[in-house]
């Protein structure tokens, strides 16, 4: 048992790296040693000015001791040019015989477009695939109300379990993570508005500020963006594999609509959910609002909660839960859509998940714009 | 065939008293297995048997619970990265090529990371591996994604061979291949392993490559594994060995056995 160490010295020691040498002179040279991959270069160095000669030369290989692929590929390369090749041990000539025997033809060169073609053909494209993203949200958007509106009013066709289950894991798994962000955005306006207003001694605003942006705008805000983040790319993903291992045709097969099954309990937990997450972020965000009152304005938690029905109203209240469960439904819908857009591979779940999340809080925060102008308008 | 490995004699790779298990369940139990340099081996079993956990091992990328896998008499979890890459070759059995790189730059990914050779004859080595393959040059550029069942086991061995492996492991090599395929893999195996004396380790449960190809075959019965060439394990009294040996379609194969030996 001593030994092992010795042993393992000498095995990592004794194979040397190979070597190729090149002897003879004139027409007649040999070749000993390894042509392995690893020699190759050396070979062909070695090689190299002799190959540019005349016809009628032999190149005696006997003294090979290894040649592996690469290697007889470089005979075989000799062989066409004129080289005669001589003294060809046994076990050389089957993978001599193999190599040469293929028929090669180099590889096909991929056609390189210019980089300003290649903006035109991306711009295009980019277009293309733009109209057509809008077109098959738009399609997608009616399949899912239809399906959606159809399983409400057949309340047999509604999978309760698969909705609570969706609850669940949009919802209440979420509940840690999103109260968390909540306290840290009024934390975060609370300190930009006592900084801003402190010059103008309207620092006690801050409460206005903290409450009513949170109640309005961020608490919804945050919410959907991680639900988008969190829920909508677990859509896109889970709908994505199904599709890519055939279960998505498997329920067709069957004749169960994969709209109904899949895409319908998505979208009504979600627009179950959120409102009542956006809810809870309103709680979260208001108390993180308390806390920073006591902390920077010296306004105790009492004091706080008597201002608080004096600086907001139902209204603020409303305009925010409002949203929500419309950006659900499309954050919803755009996971489903992607997910169902998967094609076969493994990549294409990566892809569409991106997208996925992408879409949907660009689109909340479209949405987002559009409302804050109609809430102005109608004056809430 | 045999007489080739007897010719040839010497262990090339040794498990020794290998144990692999998950949780309570134990999959090896002190199981032992000599891989012969230059034989064809295949490792059959059941479903369930372990056979692609003991690939694992073999290849080292599963540390087993016990005992230790001898390659050339060095254990191959000490093995440098870029040595190992020159002497063990594997084709995965859905292939493992890499969806973001052509069937090209896959098989000289090997080449580009462990030799210096100038990127033109990479370029006519991959294609003579691609030859090699059974594949047309034009199959390349393409990428893995667009490459039926057959060629991608194809394109994979084509990377498996990228450095001239010394042992060349196969997993399920012609599973999911349609019979033409699957008879042109095993064609190819053969050939592989006559012209370039590669040692080559199949696990498989294709009866037709078992009969055809192997020399040895080694079953997973019980945890353990019994090696012996087909016609001794056709005589096996073990149950199941029996089993798998005189099912249909062992009979079937059989006869593509005295086939591919008459010839």
């Amino acid at each position: 048992m001593t030994s092992v160490p010795a042993n393992k010295q000498q095995a990592s020691a004794d194979p040397s790296p190979p070597t190729v040498a090149v002897s003879g002179e004139g027409d007649r040279l040999a070749l000993a040693g390894a042509l392995e991959i690893v020699t190759l270069d050396a070979a062909r160095g070695a090689l190299k000015k002799w190959s540019k000669q005349g016809p009628s030369r032999a190149l005696d290989i006997a003294g090979l001791d290894s040649l592996d692929t690469p290697g007889a590929l470089f005979l075989c390369g000799l062989k066409d040019k004129g080289v005669k090749l001589t003294g060809i041990r046994a076990e050389h000539r089957a993978l001599l015989d193999l190599i040469c025997g293929l028929d090669l033809k180099p590889l096909p060169k991929v056609e390189s477009v210019p980089r300003w073609r290649q903006f035109v053909i991306q711009l295009g494209k980019g277009a293309h695939d733009a109209r057509h993203d809008a077109l098959d949200l738009i399609t997608f958007v009616g399949r899912a109300a239809n399906w959606t509106v159809c399983s409400l009013l057949h309340p047999y066709c509604l999978r309760p379990a698969s909705i609570s289950r969706h609850i669940a894991e949009t919802g209440i798994q979420a509940l840690p993570i999103i109260g968390l962000m909540a306290i840290m955005i009024a934390i975060v306006i609370g300190y930009q508005g006592v900084a801003q207003l402190r010059p103008y001694g309207g620092e006690d605003l801050t409460i206005n500020l903290v409450a009513v942006s949170v109640l309005r705008e961020m608490a919804v805000l945050i919410t959907s963006i991680m639900v988008a983040g969190r829920s909508g790319s677990a859509f896109t993903a889970e709908i994505g594999v199904m599709q890519t291992r055939e279960e998505v045709d498997a329920l067709k097969v069957m004749g169960i609509e994969p709209m109904q099954v899949l895409v319908v309990p998505r979208v009504i937990a979600l627009v179950i959910t959120l409102p009542l997450l956006t809810f809870f972020a309103d709680m979260m965000g208001l108390i993180g609002g308390a806390a920073i009152a006591q902390a920077l304005l010296d306004v105790s938690p009492t004091q706080y909660l008597t201002r608080l029905p004096q600086v907001v109203d139902g209204s603020d209240l409303f305009v925010g839960l409002f949203k929500a469960p419309v950006f659900a439904f499309f954050i919803a819908i755009i996971g489903c859509m992607h997910g169902l857009r998967v094609t076969g591979s493994a990549e294409s779940v990566g892809k569409e998940t991106t997208r996925a999340v992408v879409k949907s809080i660009f689109l909340v925060l479209v949405l987002d714009a559009f409302f804050s102008i109609l809430f102005e308008k109608l004056g809430v | 065939m045999t007489t080739r490995v007897t010719a040839q004699a010497g262990t090339i790779l040794a498990a020794r008293g290998i144990v692999n298990r998950f949780g309570k369940q134990v999959v090896h139990d002190k199981l032992s297995l000599e891989i012969v340099r230059g034989e064809i081996i295949g490792i059959a079993g059941g479903s369930g048997s372990g056979k692609s956990v003991l690939l694992k091992t073999l290849v080292g990328l599963r540390e087993p619970d016990a005992g230790d896998v001898l390659l050339n008499g060095k254990p191959v979890l000490s093995i440098g990265a870029a040595e190992k890459a020159a002497l063990f070759g594997v084709l995965f059995q859905q292939g493992a090529l890499f969806s973001s790189l052509s069937v090209a730059q896959n098989i000289m990914l090997p080449m580009r990371e462990h030799t210096a050779l100038p990127a033109k004859e990479q370029e006519q080595i991959a294609a003579m591996k691609l030859a090699l393959a059974g594949l047309q040059a034009d199959t390349g550029i393409k990428f893995p994604a667009a490459l039926s069942g057959g060629m991608v086991k194809r394109a994979a061995f084509a990377r498996a061979l990228a450095l001239d492996p010394k042992i060349l492991f196969l997993d399920e090599p012609t599973s999911d291949l349609d019979p033409i395929a699957a008879g042109g893999i095993d064609a190819l195996i053969r050939q592989l392993n006559d012209s370039l004396g590669i040692t080559v380790v199949i696990v498989t449960h294709d009866l037709t490559t078992l009969f055809t190809v192997c020399g040895r075959i080694a079953v997973l019965v019980d945890r353990k594994v019994t090696v012996d060439t087909a016609e001794k394990l056709m005589k096996s009294d073990h149950p199941w060995i029996h089993e798998f040996f005189h099912g249909p379609r062992a009979e079937g194969a059989m006869k593509a056995r005295k086939i591919s030996h008459g010839k």
